[in-house]
């Protein structure tokens, strides 16, 4: 027959010790935890649009800037048109590079190739390259 | 078998923790007269362990720059997630430790418990406690503040008092003519590796002297009787000691929770003792505020400065006594540790300890 277990007044202390330790270990480390976590997890912190001026985005030309913690690019293919995408390429990681003469984005870590629309064209990305609504105001894109 | 028992068992093949906690700590006797004064040790040991801690934290947000360090400090005040709390831990637990350093070598002053054979013991501690002071001034340049800029202004200006090469001293310490981004440079450097480091080594030694040498029994009750200093090493022997594990650690824990409150009670209730107006102002190199002072802990050697009329015959005032502490065990060769039969030495220590909180008290109203 099994023994029946019984709790022990030094297996009590130790359990209601141990649970205090725990306790008092979870309790410094929230705040370590709150202390370290990045900026975009907080309430209220994330960054709804972009604000880019007008005239650093030419015909044909690319503007990068930061969007949501990201580098992101903000091109006009056509005069009037304008497409804002994530700079950041799907494959690994690397920034893409504009290059107007072939009017692709160029991965310079293994060669991705993006349309200006972001759609993949060669190399070994996996996706297209995320996109943003974009809006014309006055003389400001609003991206996001 | 329990899963548990098994990976116990695993592990101890491997690494032979059991033999380890066996002879450290429960079979490891410690006198049975030992009271709360030889817990400080194990007191500043977590209260460091928290510095090191809240101190790696703090750099993730710091930046050592004149432009942007004070900016730094209030971003992690008042925009990263419980940022006051490890700050307000960082700076006021730094002024709990110096607290504890003092009291610890008091009670070890007081019990001679730096006699021999236990000189080098001494003698690594008191390297210890300098260290940590030159931590505790670098540290408090860092935030870049009104009162860190100034009282790094005054501290930093107190070596010009050394005959011949005090004015290279200064500037060897500021690193320019004035404290400015030099000085925050090498400062940062110094408080976040340079004494840490020497810290540690020191530590190293310190406490491998004291499990090796054991530690001194106090010198009180009707049993104790001075030994002669042993001729040859032996391991310490505690005849009818209690265990150091769980008896002595639950006196440890004691001590631990008391210093812990202590510094829990200021952070949550009352960190404008340490941390005044002024340490909430950018610095200003052309504004000197009104009665800018040291730390509590420097305002002593502060007040003598003041009312010594030469002072450099204040600095060495101040060396000799600093000289004559280190290497007290040395001179100070009597068999006898007990207090009552020490009148003289008692006298010296009480009338010097009354003269210290009285140049504190005083530099601090004047």
């Amino acid at each position: 027959m099994k023994a029946k277990k019984t709790l022990t007044r030094r297996g009590f202390v130790a359990a209601v010790a141990s649970a205090i330790a725990a306790g008092l270990a979870a309790a410094s480390l929230w705040p370590v935890w709150e202390f370290l976590s990045p900026p975009k997890t907080r309430e209220g912190q994330e960054q709804e649009t972009a604000v880019v001026p007008l005239s650093n985005v030419g015909p044909g030309k690319a503007h990068f800037f930061e969007f949501q913690g990201h580098p992101s690019v903000v091109l006009q293919p056509s005069p009037g048109k304008f497409i804002a995408l994530s700079a950041v390429c799907t494959h690994l990681g690397c920034i893409v590079e504009w290059r107007p003469r072939e009017e692709i984005f160029f991965c310079p870590c293994h060669a991705g190739r993006f349309s200006p629309e972001g759609k993949v064209l060669g190399g070994p990305p996996p996706r297209p390259l995320p996109s943003y609504p974009v809006k014309v105001r006055k003389d400001q894109l609003i991206i996001g | 078998m329990s899963c548990r028992g098994k990976v116990m068992d695993y592990l101890d093949v491997r690494f032979g923790f059991r033999d380890l906690l066996h002879h450290n700590f429960t079979e490891y006797l410690l006198p049975r007269t030992i009271n709360a004064w030889y817990a400080l040790g194990a007191v500043l040991l977590v209260l460091f362990a928290i510095q090191f801690i809240s101190g790696i934290l703090l750099l993730v947000y710091y930046i050592p720059d004149t432009e942007h360090a004070f900016e730094s400090v209030q971003t992690i005040m008042n925009d990263v997630p419980f940022g006051w709390l490890i700050r307000y831990v960082h700076a006021i637990g730094a002024n709990v430790i110096v607290l504890a350093l003092l009291l610890h070598l008091l009670s070890v002053l007081f019990m001679s418990a730096y006699k021999d054979p236990r000189e080098i013991t001494w003698v690594f501690g008191f390297l210890i406690f300098l260290t940590s002071l030159g931590m505790s001034f670098t540290g408090y340049l860092l935030p870049w503040s009104q009162l860190s800029y100034w009282a790094t202004v005054v501290g930093t200006n107190m070596p010009e008092a050394v005959p011949v090469i005090g004015e290279e001293l200064v500037l060897f310490l500021r690193g320019g003519p004035s404290v400015g981004q030099q000085t925050l440079s090498r400062f940062f450097a110094l408080h976040v590796m340079g004494f840490p480091f020497i810290f540690g080594l020191l530590l190293f030694v310190h406490l491998f002297l004291v499990r090796r040498i054991g530690v001194s029994i106090p010198p009180f009750g009707p049993t104790y009787r001075p030994e002669p200093p042993p001729k040859e090493f032996r391991h310490p022997e505690y005849p009818g000691g209690i265990p150091f594990f769980p008896n002595y650690v639950t006196k440890d824990l004691a001590m631990i929770y008391l210093f812990l409150t202590l510094l829990m009670a200021v952070v949550f209730f009352a960190p404008w003792i340490f941390l005044p107006a002024q340490a909430f102002e950018p610095a200003d190199p052309f504004t000197t505020p009104a009665g800018i002072k040291p730390e509590w802990y420097f305002l002593a050697p502060y007040q003598i400065l003041r009312i010594f009329p030469n002072k450099t015959a204040g600095i060495l005032v101040q060396l000799a006594f600093l000289l004559f502490l280190f290497v007290l065990p040395f001179i100070d060769r009597s068999m006898e540790r007990r207090p009552a039969r020490r009148p003289v030495f008692v006298s010296v220590f009480i009338i010097t300890l009354l003269i210290f909180i009285g140049l504190t008290v005083w530099g601090s109203v004047s």
